[in-house]
């Protein structure tokens, strides 16, 4: 599986940035980056209404369900879903193999407007991670700082 | 893959709790949801999309921080994957990504061509995801010891455990917690020490 460049904080603030411009050109309330493993990368907008680990978890499950559907139809790929609700939507699109753009906005608003507006943003983010991974391709990580005070019990049971 | 976000000084581990239906993955993330001691707000919601006779038909999900790792915001990622065999394809896609793995085998004498198939598939699925076995750290969990016809330790290590390099494995009963906390320290442990030594996890 191929796998994301690290990202260092350059990246993390120009990918806020672009989710900051998008925000801001629909009226969303918030924007994530999600990696297709599940996790989130980084988010803005409203971040205290809505469970934002549990929604990329999710949302990434979603998608790769409709891959998965999209390949039973002879499509190689749905790059982009709407969900229609009641008080808020959600309007996902891949942003790269490894990545995808999650908008959750109010559903007064229009979806043309974030559909059109999402598509440059998530190709600003593609292009930041491109930079990324052109800056250091076989970067590792720095964990020097990681310490296990205990290793004996990282999880501990109450009582 | 693991996220290590160094703008952010965040660790982020997927961990899959595979294994054959109705052995007791999602009692395991249940048992670590009521029972894990945390600091206020590091415990998230487990997340169930499970039929109406609570069969697990996509996954559960459990985010959780460890208490003890400094340095680092360390956020572990619990799923567990559907056993029944139809669910094959929604195996495959909770799979991805994945940075260890939890096997909880039934052990239950009747149960243990389920276990090796269940074992066998795993496998499959990994490769599928051109990932090998070998690379992942797992553990293996022998579940529900409780019960009367349950098969000797000895002989699921046979069937389940016998490699060239053999992994920890837990007797448990998952229920009354026994053996799950012991589960997840030691995969949790795995993946550290396996960050630490190779130092090339992912991203971010």
């Amino acid at each position: 599986m191929a796998t994301l460049p690290q990202l260092i904080e350059e990246d993390i603030e120009r990918l806020d940035y672009e989710l900051r411009e998008l925000l801001e050109k629909t009226d969303a309330s918030t924007a994530l980056i999600i990696d297709k493993g599940g996790f989130l990368i980084t988010s803005q907008g409203d971040s205290r209404q809505f469970d934002l680990t549990t929604i990329a978890a999710l949302a990434s499950g979603a998608d790769m369900a409709n891959q998965t559907i999209a390949n039973l139809v002879h499509e190689t790929n749905f790059n982009s879903v709407y969900q229609q609700g009641e008080k808020h939507s959600m309007f996902v699109l891949c942003i790269d193999e490894q990545c995808m753009l999650t908008v959750i906005f109010k559903a007064s608003l229009s979806v043309g407007a974030i559909k059109y507006f999402s598509l440059p943003a998530a190709q600003h983010i593609a292009l930041q991670l491109k930079i990324a991974q052109q800056r250091d391709p076989g970067s590792g990580l720095d964990l020097s700082e990681l310490n296990l005070a205990d290793t004996s019990d990282l999880f501990k049971r109450k009582g | 893959m693991a996220i290590i976000n160094q703008a952010t000084k965040e660790l982020q581990v997927k961990i899959v709790y595979y294994g054959p239906a109705m052995g007791g993955k999602t009692t395991n993330l249940v048992q670590v949801h009521d029972h894990v001691q945390t600091a206020a707000g590091n415990k998230g919601k487990l997340v169930s999309l499970a039929t109406s006779s609570d069969r697990t038909l996509f996954f559960d999900f459990l985010p959780i921080e460890a208490m003890s790792i400094k340095g680092f915001k360390t956020k572990f990622q619990l799923y567990t994957v559907p056993g029944q065999v139809i669910y094959n394809t929604t195996r495959q896609l909770v799979l991805r990504g994945v940075d260890g793995i939890v096997f909880v085998a039934d052990s239950q004498y009747e149960k243990m061509a389920e276990n090796v198939e269940s074992f066998t598939n795993m496998e499959e699925n990994l490769k599928t995801l051109k990932l090998n076995l070998a690379d992942i750290p797992y553990v293996l969990q022998y579940n529900k010891r409780d019960l009367p016809n349950v098969a000797p330790v000895e002989y699921l290590e046979f069937l389940l455990n016998n490699r060239e390099v053999q992994v920890p494995s837990f007797g448990s009963t998952a229920h009354r917690c026994e053996g799950v906390f012991e589960t997840l320290n030691m995969i949790t442990r795995m993946l550290l020490n396996k960050f630490i030594r190779q130092g090339t996890p992912q991203y971010a």
